[in-house]
């Protein structure tokens, strides 16, 4: 993995006064740098891009945890053993949000200024301050088709309840089980096709653009998500 | 989590719960989420064409206890008043009613955003069926 060359942190090393160049290690003497708040893509030398080598990235969780163990710096100076320990943890925090497709694609939005947890307070609060009409985040097109779903499950799983196991309630729920999970899976090919969209694109325009449609399949995985929960709930029940 | 026993008893025994025709001309619909929590609340009105007050409210919501007591609530209220009286309703009101914890208010946002929804769609309506100079206020 290339480890590329940040203009911050391209600083001397503490230690030996050469250019540290890594984020974490001096390229000289050696030395373990200090620990500062980065992004998770740059902790791992990366671009922000979507697509990435995962094995590449295990092979580098590993390698920096091996040389940022707290157990090396036993005996350096007490700010390097601190920093050490503040690295792991970074470190082990940011493997886990770039290493599962979908806690990546919601780190970068972050990254980028939306946080799907707070969308609709946020919208809220805009709308509040600006006086304006709250915008919904959702599209109605979409309410409209969950709502149906909800409802055909809804109704599955009343006709489970009453009939004890009506075969033709079972296959009704194994087949919304079939249909929910395909849709799933579908939009799990669609979030690779916006990863090659937001990889790709030259400026922010464009970035802007992609990122929209990312929080729009986000929020619509979501809801599939929960109708997946919901029905394999029913058909355990 | 534990609820309040206002949310336990709206989310036992829902009070209208179902829905009305939303292509008629007296009933305005409003379908609202929050993709965060994965919620999606249906809330119709239907308004009396002469006297202008709410005769009816219905709801279906998919979600969590408070969601659920949060749009019961909502329907509970809509019956009897005018829709300016409607979209007076805060979602604070509705916190307050049912002891909400800071964590569920978004329930209560979703339920005053589904009745302005709601409304919203019901003066549109007038609106369009009614000669230019006629239409609702806004």
């Amino acid at each position: 993995m290339a480890t590329e060359t940040h203009p911050e942190t391209a600083t001397a090393c503490w230690s030996c006064g050469q250019g540290a160049e890594s984020a974490h290690f001096c390229a000289s003497c050696r030395k373990v740098q200090p620990a500062v708040p980065m992004d998770f893509f740059r902790f791992f030398g990366l671009e922000r891009k979507l697509n990435l080598d995962l094995a590449a990235l295990e092979k580098e969780f590993y390698r920096l945890s091996r040389k940022l163990h707290p157990d090396l710096y036993a005996r350096a100076s007490s700010e390097e053993q601190g920093w050490s320990l503040v690295k792991s943890s970074q470190l082990n925090d940011a493997y886990r949000a770039l290493k599962d497709p979908v806690a990546r694609t919601q780190y970068l939005l972050e990254l980028e200024g939306v946080k799907l947890e707070e969308q609709s307070s946020a919208a809220t609060l805009a709308a509040r301050e600006s006086g304006a009409e709250k915008k919904q985040v959702v599209p109605p097109e979409l309410l409209e088709e969950v709502f149906e779903l909800n409802m055909q499950l809804q109704e599955l799983r009343m006709g489970k309840q009453m009939g004890e196991e009506d075969p033709e309630v079972i296959t009704g729920l194994r087949a919304a089980k079939s249909k929910f999970e395909a849709m799933l899976e579908g939009i799990t090919g669609e979030l690779k096709i916006l990863w090659n969209a937001w990889d790709a694109a030259l400026d922010s325009e464009e970035r802007t653009g992609v990122r929209d449609r990312l929080v729009a399949l986000l929020n619509r995985r979501s809801y599939v998500r929960n109708l997946v929960r919901d029905v394999n709930d029913a058909l355990e029940a | 989590m534990a609820y309040s026993d206002k949310v336990l008893d709206h989310y036992s025994h829902p009070r209208n719960v179902g829905s009305m025709d939303k292509n008629d001309p007296n009933v305005g619909t409003g379908m609202v989420g929050a993709p965060e929590c994965g919620d999606v609340m249906k809330l119709q009105v239907k308004v009396d064409e002469a006297t202008g007050i709410i005769a009816d409210a219905k709801f279906k919501t998919f979600g969590c206890g408070s969601a659920i007591a949060s749009s019961s609530l909502a329907t509970e209220w809509l019956k009897g008043k005018t829709v300016d009286e409607a979209l007076a309703i805060k979602n604070t009101d509705i916190v307050n009613e049912l002891s909400l914890p800071p964590v569920k208010i978004h329930c209560s946002v979703l339920a005053e955003d589904a009745i302005k929804a709601a409304i919203g769609d019901y003066k549109k309506k007038q609106g369009a069926h009614k000669p230019a100079g006629e239409t609702v206020a806004s």
